[in-house]
Order: structure tokens, then C-alpha cells, then sequence
């Protein structure tokens, strides 16, 4: 089904024609959305981006791999630390928490993916990856937001693709709206003191009303939407549910402002947020230490959220995903240092979970990566194809991923 | 009369109004904005006084244009006196410690005291490298804010955005200033092929797009110049606003193999294709310039051994081992065998001066100047120019000015301003000065645009549906009003000057389109205004509100 934006904007208009919306305004406003995406309800993917090339044989521990032991004596996990998946391959213990999910099947495990692209630059790496385009540097799109343009049978509600930051990444930037939002408490027109918001939001709407043409009367239209929507919603006031805790971090908050989107059902299907501290050139650490922490976090932040939704889980999906790995040998200084293939993980309650997918190249020397990383053997467009196509529905990828064509499939979905 | 070009070479614009459309003032402000940052409070009158392309003529005379006020800022700012020498000492150092904080165990605690340290001298007057970019933005915004030479800052834009670099890339942190400086603003009004050869032997773009790393294949490592022994080694940094470096290894026999493994890695292996793709692509033909891969490695070999002395001065240097003195084929042009820099150079010479180059920058400037598509005949006019001047690029503008297109009525307030027009606009029409403080310069990032950091190679675009969301949007609404309510830090602005306080609302709403808008406030607008302040006693609130919702407001947003 395809809804223009024009369509929505009206009856999103409609049913909240007011800022202090009725409540019961606002409840048929939330169904009116759920009819049109659909008796499912909306699907979202969380992207979830590790900016700084994660070690992925300490995120997902090769555990089976004799040279894991052999190269790794001063940053190995500990083997009565591993929390184990499937006798080959284990979980960092920081990443205890996710255990219940890989338990309940609703998470799985893609290793040695990465980019067909050799650059050890992060800068070209996170590019490609956010472009979608291996070595192509002139790509001005990123994928998510090819994504968004054209796959149009999602209603254009502006919480579609929203990045929790300060800009919009390179993933979805583009022609197709998305919202960077820094904090989801702070949106909208503010002035100094609070009470006068609600008064200049309606002047620069009318201003814009009257006045815009073009592209700048439509966005502006989305975003004044988007401030009645936020209002009405309050998306911020719901509490995290099924005793979820969040932690301190800006990773926990922003994944705790996602779930609050995704319940408060205003059409979010693309999210991204990014996480940094995972360039371990040095003192990397084991079950303790810099990379240790940052995955406590990073576990932290992904339980509490699966938490909070819950049953709505269903309809989520969290990919992670980073620029590539680190070496398979420890450096002289206790770390690792750039590398090829990683690990990205899957969660989701429409995921075939309990699995480790994709070829195991192994860490033996002649099948690593120019002698020394982890070799590539699923192209992270293979993956991200097949979560657009398993979770989101998409049909035709080839404007999001120009030139590629995904041989078989992994197994994510189905 | 569609168009006001036909009239106005012929006619003093004071007898155009009558005839055409547009009225001299709608002239002088369509110049002002395309042709610089948008007018300062009153300027559209006196520009419109003065005669339009009076004004144009003296702009395009750039360099004679004084600006004595702006000369005295300049030479208070430390980055634009800082030798890049010591900038380059400086990231070495600061990685250098950087690293062996991480070293030293720790992460945080170690990280945090760094922190402190560089906070301390920061404060006792010695200065780091992200306090002395962080100047360079500042004093970037007070020109485009305040110059007189209003159409130079434009092009130094174009041209800095156009020879994209990203100031956060390793090396780059070090280079960027004198990149800026001495390579684009010197050579932004000459001669483009002047531009485009300073550009290819800059450090900061060898660096950017990785042509230091690019050597003929089969290289002998061991005839290239050793890094043993050396000071500090700075390993190419990855990572957005940080690098790595080696530490000093004096005693060469006892190097961590760690190190040693770096160092082998490091030795550039081969041909690294990145620079002369984006030479050809972004920098001179265009991606239908009509070259193919072919063409793309033969020009990386052509530039072979064009390198950073990165044991000396950072300067450019021409690495004789490096370079491959095989004969190449490029567009169909042989370089015969046995040459060395000297057939880099007659590439350039040949790119700067190819017929799609010309059509290629020529289209770009158009976009910029007149309209998001741009219209052919001004391309064409722009040409015609360039092959008459041998590309001179003020003789290129000047002919875009004169172009019908230029001056058509369907062109004028047809662009969306970018974050950077819009800002710096939105400033100068409030008769605003930007501080020393990089604080403007991250509203910027906040609306989108971050001076200097666009990651990519292609710059930023010029159209406006890179520009136009519902975030951004509101994100230039707030933008609009904490300026006009004095909020704004970063930013000297005294209301007083610029619209007087008044009881008057009819007398403020006139005076806010005349002053802040040049005259263009719609009907409606106004109404909306009106509405919106009818209610405020306090004149100086209402004087705020009536300007921020003008600058936050549609007509803005325009050019």
C-alpha cells in the first residue's frame, strides 16, 4: 500500500488538531497510525553502530580456534570467563546479559563479515560502510536513507529515520527526511523559558503556512508534525517497562529514547545510534579493562532495551555493526591493532536466532587476511540486505546497494 | 522585459525601475546575496544607490577592495601566524602523549589527566591544535561576517569546499591552516590551473586522499628513505580527531616488534589510486569527463613519488625512488617513458585546461551563483570566458554576473541558503560581529555544516535538498531566535543600531523588513508578525520576536 505524504500529513493533522490534544484524540491518532502500517504494526531496525573497529574475536570469542589461544596470551578471555553459545563460539562475559536472548532464540551472530574493501583507514571504512558503496568514495547517500526513498509503502510519518546525535550520519543521509535528534526532551522550537514554546511553535507555523513554497513548505510542514506528534505522544513519560534499567551512559539514554519511540508507535522503522572507545591499540584488556567496559556497556544498553519492549520485540530488530576488526595477533602493547573481518549481531524477536552464521574461515595464518586478520567472508551488504529484506520487507535493493548482488542467503529470517 | 540583464549594462539602474519587474533594490539584493553573505543592515539601499554593477565591478576588483578593520582582526588571530611547523610538532606531541596515556594502563584516570593537562596550557597561553582550528573557524566566520570583500570570501569558500579536506584527519589537523591560507586563499581569484596545481602539492591533500602513500608498484623498499632512526614517526591516523604515533625508538636494535610490525606496515606498497580518481572526478573533468580506469591508474602512476617530507619540513616533496617512469596513456595523450615530475605537472596543465573541465567548473559556479540546475547559457557564457582567459577565475564570475540567467527573474530567491549562508546571513543582517570564540562556528555543525569537516571528498552540495529537513529547519528557527534575543553565543549584536526601539508596531514591522529582510517581507508574513506581537508591551521583546520570526521565518531561508 502506498500513502502519500500528503494523505498522512492530513490525517495526522486532523486527529491532533490542537497541542493540548484530548487524550482520547491521541489514542486514535496512535491506532489511525498502527491501521496504516499495517495489522502488524510498524517494523523497526535499530542500527547500532561501533565506531572505532570493535574486536570481534573478543566480542564473539572463537573459543574452537586453537590460534585464538596461540595469539592471544595477554588479551585472551579467560575460558572459565566465556559465557559459551555453541562449543565453537562464546560470548565476552560483559556480554552476559545477552545471554537470555540467544537462550529464547531471539538473537544471532554473523562472523567474519566485514567490507570487500582492504582500507585500514576507520575514516574510508565507516564511510563505506554508512554509503554502502565499497571504495567508492563519491557516493553522497547513505544506504538507509536509498532505503527510505524508495521503498515508499511505508506512510511518511517523520519519526521514520530519526539518529540520535547532534547530525545526521552519513547512513542516512540524503534526499529522504530523517531527524538527527541529540535528545528527544529537548525537540522543537525553544525559547528561553519553557512556557513561551508553545507560542513561537505556532507563529514560525503559520509564518511557514503562509508563507514557504517548495521543499521548504513540506519539511517544514513534517516538522511542526513532528513537534504535535512528539507533544501528543509524550513518548518521553513512559517509564521503562518490565523492570528494565537503563544505565548511566548516552548509549543507554539513547537506546531508552528509541524504545520510547517504538512504544509510543509513531512510525519509526529506521534508528541509528553510535557508540565510540573501541579503537584498542593498546592495554585492550581481557574479562577486565578498556574494551571490557565498553562492551558492558554496550550489553547493558541492549538488555535493558529488549527488556523494555518486550513483547514488542517482534517487531524490532538491533543490527551492530562496525568499520572492520583488529588483527588476530596482540600487539606489542597489549592491543590489536587495525584489522579485516569482525562480528555484527542480530537481535530481534522476528530473528532465526541461536545461530552463528556465516562462513568460519578460521584463524590458522594461510587463511587469514593478507597473513594476519580475520578474512571477510560475508560482505556486510549481504547482511544488511538480508535484515532490509527479512525485517523490513524491502523488494528491490538494487538502488540501495548499487552493483551488488547477494549470493544466497545467511538464514537470519524464516 | 524578462530579463534585467539586457537593461542594465545600458541604462543607470535609478530609470530601470519602471520597466522592468524588478526594482533597483531587488537588484542590489539579489547581488548582495549571491555574490556575498547577504546585506548588512541598509546596504540594499546604498548598493541600489551606488548603481549594482558599480557595486559587482568593485568586488570583482577584489584585491583593491581595504578593509583595514577586518586586517586589524586578522593579525590578533595566532593560527594565521602559527608556522605549520610547529602545528605539526604539536599533533605529534599530542598524540604522542596521547598514546602513552593509553599505554601507561589506563584508560580513563590516565585520559582525564591528559585532559587536564592540555586545559592547563590552554589557560597559560600555550596553545593546542584544536584551540588553534578552532580559531581558524571563528576567524573564517568573522570574515564571511564582516569583509568588505564580500564576493573573495564566497570564492574562498567554493574553492575550500571544492579542494575538500577534512581538518580532522590525522595529519590534516596540522596542515589545514596552511592549507587554507596559503593554498586556497592565495589562488582563489587567479589563474584555476595556478589553483589546481597548489592544491595537488599541498600536504594537506597528498594526505587527505592518501597520494603519500602511492608508489610505483614493485618499489624497493629499501630505496625509499628509511624511517629508522628517525623522530617521532607519526603512523597514518584512522580515526576522526585522533592519530597514532610511535613512540621515539632511539635505539634502533632494541624496537618493540609491535613497533616494527607498524613500521612494516606503514611502508607504502604500492599505487593508491584515491587521488587521482578525485582529481579527475571531483577536482577537474568531472564524472562524465570521458576518462576511464585506465586513465585513472596511468594518472596515479603519473603522480607517483609526489609525497610529504615527512622526515623534514612536511613540505611537499618529489620522491625520485617512488615514482614509475614507465610510460602512460592518459585521455588518449602518451607520456613517453624516462620523465619524472615534470609529466605531473603537464597532466595538470592538461586537466586544468580540458574542454570538460571547463564545462564541469563553469556548471559548478553556476550552481552556486544562479541557480540549483543550471541553466545552460550561463554555463556557456562562463566557457566562452574561461577559453578567452586562459581560466581566469574572477573573468569566469565575471561572466556568470553578466549572464542573462544570472539576473532572470525566475533565479532570484530561488536558492535555499546553506547552514553557512543562512548563519552568517542571518548575522550580518542583524548587524552582528562573531567573537574570537569557535562558538558560532558549532552552531554551524549544529545546523548541519561543520566548517572544514565534511568527511567526504565531494565537499558539501550546493543544492537545497541536502540542506532542506523538518530538524534542520527548527534547528534555524532556534538558531533565528535566541540570535535575535541576544542569546546567541559567539556573537556581538547591538539591536539599537540596527532597528531602534519603538512603540510603533507598524513602525517596527517596517523597519525589520527594511532592515533585516531588504525589503522582502510578504504580506502574510507580516500579518503573521503583526498577530504575533500585538500583544507585547515590552518593545524590546516584541522588537526580538518581530526578528527572530523574520530571520527563522521562509523569506530567509531564500537567496
Amino acid at each position: 500500500m502506498t500513502i502519500s505524504r500528503r494523505a498522512f500529513m492530513k490525517a495526522g493533522g486532523l486527529a491532533m488538531v490542537s497541542l493540548g490534544a484530548d487524550p482520547l484524540f491521541v489514542d486514535r491518532a496512535a491506532y489511525a497510525l498502527r491501521e496504516q502500517f499495517g495489522s502488524a504494526g510498524g517494523k523497526t531496525l535499530v542500527c547500532l553502530f561501533q565506531r572505532g573497529a570493535v574486536d570481534g574475536l573478543s566480542m564473539i570469542v572463537p573459543a574452537g580456534d586453537p590460534w585464538y589461544w596461540r595469539d592471544r596470551q595477554r588479551i585472551a578471555i579467560p575460558k572459565n570467563d566465556l559465557v559459551s553459545l555453541d562449543g565453537m563460539f562464546a560470548l565476552h562475559p560483559r556480554l552476559a546479559s545477552l545471554k537470555p536472548l540467544w537462550d529464547r532464540g531471539a538473537m544471532s551472530i554473523v562472523h567474519a563479515v566485514g567490507s570487500p574493501s582492504t582500507t585500514r583507514s576507520h575514516f574510508d571504512a565507516q564511510d563505506y560502510m554508512e554509503s554502502g558503496t565499497p571504495d567508492r568514495k563519491s557516493t553522497t547517500s547513505g544506504w538507509a536513507n536509498r532505503y527510505c526513498e524508495h521503498a515508499r509503502e511505508h506512510a511518511e510519518t517523520p519519526f521514520r529515520a530519526v539518529a540520535f546525535g547532534p547530525q545526521l550520519p552519513r547512513m542516512l543521509s540524503g534526499s529522504a527526511p530523517a531527524l538527527a535528534i541529540d535528545d528527544l526532551r529537548a525537540f522543537g522550537v525553544r525559547t528561553a523559558r519553557a512556557e513561551g514554546n508553545d507560542r513561537l511553535t505556532r507563529a514560525f507555523e503559520s509564518l511557514y503556512e503562509g508563507s514557504a513554497t517548495g521543499l521548504v513548505a513540506s519539511s517544514s510542514a513534517e516538522g511542526f508534525e513532528a513537534i504535535k506528534m512528539l507533544r501528543s505522544a509524550d513518548p518521553t513519560s513512559l517509564a521503562p517497562a518490565n523492570g528494565a534499567v537503563y544505565g548511566r551512559s548516552k548509549l543507554a539514554a539513547s537506546m531508552q529514547q528509541i524504545a520510547q519511540l517504538i512504544r509510543a508507535d509513531l512510525g519509526l522503522q529506521i534508528a541509528f545510534v553510535d557508540v565510540g572507545g573501541w579503537d584498542t591499540h593498546v592495554n585492550q584488556g581481557a574479562d577486565q579493562g578498556q574494551l571490557a567496559t565498553r562492551l558492558d556497556d554496550l550489553g547493558g544498553a541492549l538488555a535493558a532495551f529488549t527488556t523494555d519492549l518486550g513483547e514488542r520485540m517482534r517487531d524490532v530488530v538491533v543490527l551492530t555493526m562496525s568499520e572492520f576488526g583488529r588483527t588476530v595477533k596482540e600487539n606489542g602493547t597489549g592491543g590489536t591493532d587495525h584489522g579485516h573481518g569482525t562480528a555484527m549481531m542480530v537481535i530481534g524477536g522476528g530473528v532465526r536466532g541461536k545461530q552463528v552464521l556465516g562462513t568460519w574461515p578460521g584463524l590458522a595464518p594461510e587463511a587469514r587476511h593478507e597473513g594476519r586478520d580475520l578474512a571477510v567472508t560475508t560482505d556486510f551488504r549481504a547482511l544488511f540486505s538480508e535484515v532490509l529484506t527479512g525485517h523490513l520487507g524491502a523488494a528491490d535493493l538494487n538502488a540501495v546497494f548499487p552493483g551488488f548482488v547477494p549470493q544466497g542467503t545467511l538464514g537470519l529470517f524464516g | 522585459m524578462r530579463f534585467l540583464a539586457i537593461l542594465l549594462p545600458f541604462f543607470a539602474s535609478a530609470t530601470l525601475a519602471a520597466q522592468a519587474p524588478s526594482t533597483p533594490a531587488d537588484s542590489a539584493r539579489h547581488a548582495l546575496n549571491r555574490l556575498g553573505y547577504g546585506p548588512t543592515p541598509g546596504q540594499v539601499d546604498a548598493v541600489a544607490r551606488e548603481g549594482v554593477l558599480r557595486w559587482v565591478d568593485r568586488q570583482l576588483a577584489t584585491q583593491d577592495l581595504r578593509d583595514p578593520a577586518l586586517a586589524r582582526r586578522e593579525a590578533a588571530v595566532a593560527v594565521l601566524h602559527t608556522p605549520m611547523a610547529d602545528m605539526v610538532a604539536m599533533h605529534i606531541d599530542q598524540t604522542t602523549k596521547a598514546l602513552k596515556a593509553q599505554a601507561q594502563g589506563g584508560d580513563s584516570a590516565m585520559i582525564r589527566q591528559l585532559q587536564m593537562d592540555m586545559r592547563q596550557q590552554a589557560q597559560s597561553g600555550t596553545r593546542d591544535l584544536r584551540t588553534l582550528n578552532g580559531e581558524l573557524q571563528a576567524v573564517t566566520l568573522v570574515r564571511a561576517a564582516t569583509s568588505e570583500r564580500q564576493l573573495g570570501e564566497v570564492l574562498a569558500d567554493f574553492w575550500t569546499n571544492h579542494f575538500n579536506v577534512l581538518i580532522t584527519k590525522g595529519f590534516d589537523r596540522a596542515y589545514f591552516a596552511d592549507y587554507l591560507e596559503h593554498t586556497i586563499r592565495e589562488h582563489a581569484l587567479g589563474r584555476f590551473e595556478d589553483l589546481l596545481v597548489a592544491t595537488a602539492m599541498s600536504p594537506a591533500m597528498l594526505f587527505y586522499l592518501d597520494n603519500v602513500q602511492s608508489v610505483a608498484d614493485n618499489t624497493s623498499v629499501a630505496a625509499l628513505p628509511s624511517r629508522a632512526g628517525q623522530r617521532p614517526q607519526a603512523v597514518r591516523a584512522g580515526q576522526i580527531g585522533r592519530g597514532r604515533v610511535l613512540t621515539p625508538q632511539r635505539n634502533r636494535p632494541g624496537i618493540d616488534p609491535a613497533v616494527a610490525e607498524q613500521i612494516r606496515q606503514r611502508q607504502p606498497r604500492g599505487l593508491n589510486e584515491n587521488y587521482a580518481r578525485e582529481l579527475m572526478e571531483l577536482h577537474t573533468l568531472g564524472v562524465d569527463g570521458g576518462y576511464t580506469q585506465d586513465d585513472v591508474v596511468d594518472v596515479a602512476r603519473i603522480l607517483t613519488g609526489w609525497t610529504i617530507d615527512r622526515r623534514g619540513d612536511h613540505r611537499f616533496q618529489f620522491q625520485s625512488a617512488a615514482h614509475d617512469r614507465g610510460e602512460k596513456v592518459v585521455l588518449g595523450r602518451t607520456f613517453p617513458a624516462g620523465h619524472s615530475m615534470d609529466e605531473g605537472r603537464a597532466l595538470l596543465a592538461m586537466l586544468a585546461s580540458h574542454p570538460a573541465t571547463m564545462h564541469h567548473i563553469s556548471a559548478k559556479l553556476c550552481a552556486r551563483f544562479v541557480a540549483d540546475v543550471p541553466p545552460d547559457g550561463c554555463i556557456d557564457d562562463a566557457v566562452r570566458a574561461w577559453q578567452r582567459t586562459d581560466g581566469q577565475i574572477l573573468e569566469v564570475v565575471r561572466a556568470i554576473v553578466h549572464s542573462q540567467d544570472f539576473w532572470a527573474t525566475a533565479n532570484v530567491q530561488a536558492k535555499v541558503k546553506s547552514p553557512l549562508e543562512f548563519v552568517v546571513s542571518a548575522v550580518r543582517a542583524v548587524g552582528g560581529t562573531p567573537d574570537a570564540t569557535p562558538r558560532l562556528a558549532q552552531q554551524l555543525q549544529r545546523l548541519g555544516q561543520p566548517l572544514f569537516q565534511q568527511s567526504t571528498p565531494n565537499g558539501y552540495p550546493e543544492t537545497q535538498d541536502a540542506w532542506v529537513n523538518s530538524g534542520a529547519l527548527l534547528a534555524r528557527m532556534n538558531f533565528a531566535v535566541a540570535l535575535a534575543s541576544g542569546r546567541m553565543p559567539g556573537v556581538q549584536v547591538q539591536l539599537d543600531r540596527v532597528v531602534p526601539l519603538t512603540a510603533n508596531q507598524d513602525a517596527l514591522l517596517d523597519e525589520v523588513d527594511r532592515a533585516i529582510l531588504g525589503g522582502m517581507m510578504s504580506q502574510r508574513t507580516r500579518e503573521t508578525i503583526r498577530t504575533e506581537i500585538r500583544d507585547l508591551r515590552d518593545p524590546r521583546v516584541a522588537r526580538a520576536m518581530a526578528i527572530g520570526l523574520a530571520i527563522g521565518g521562509p523569506e530567509f531561508q531564500r537567496q
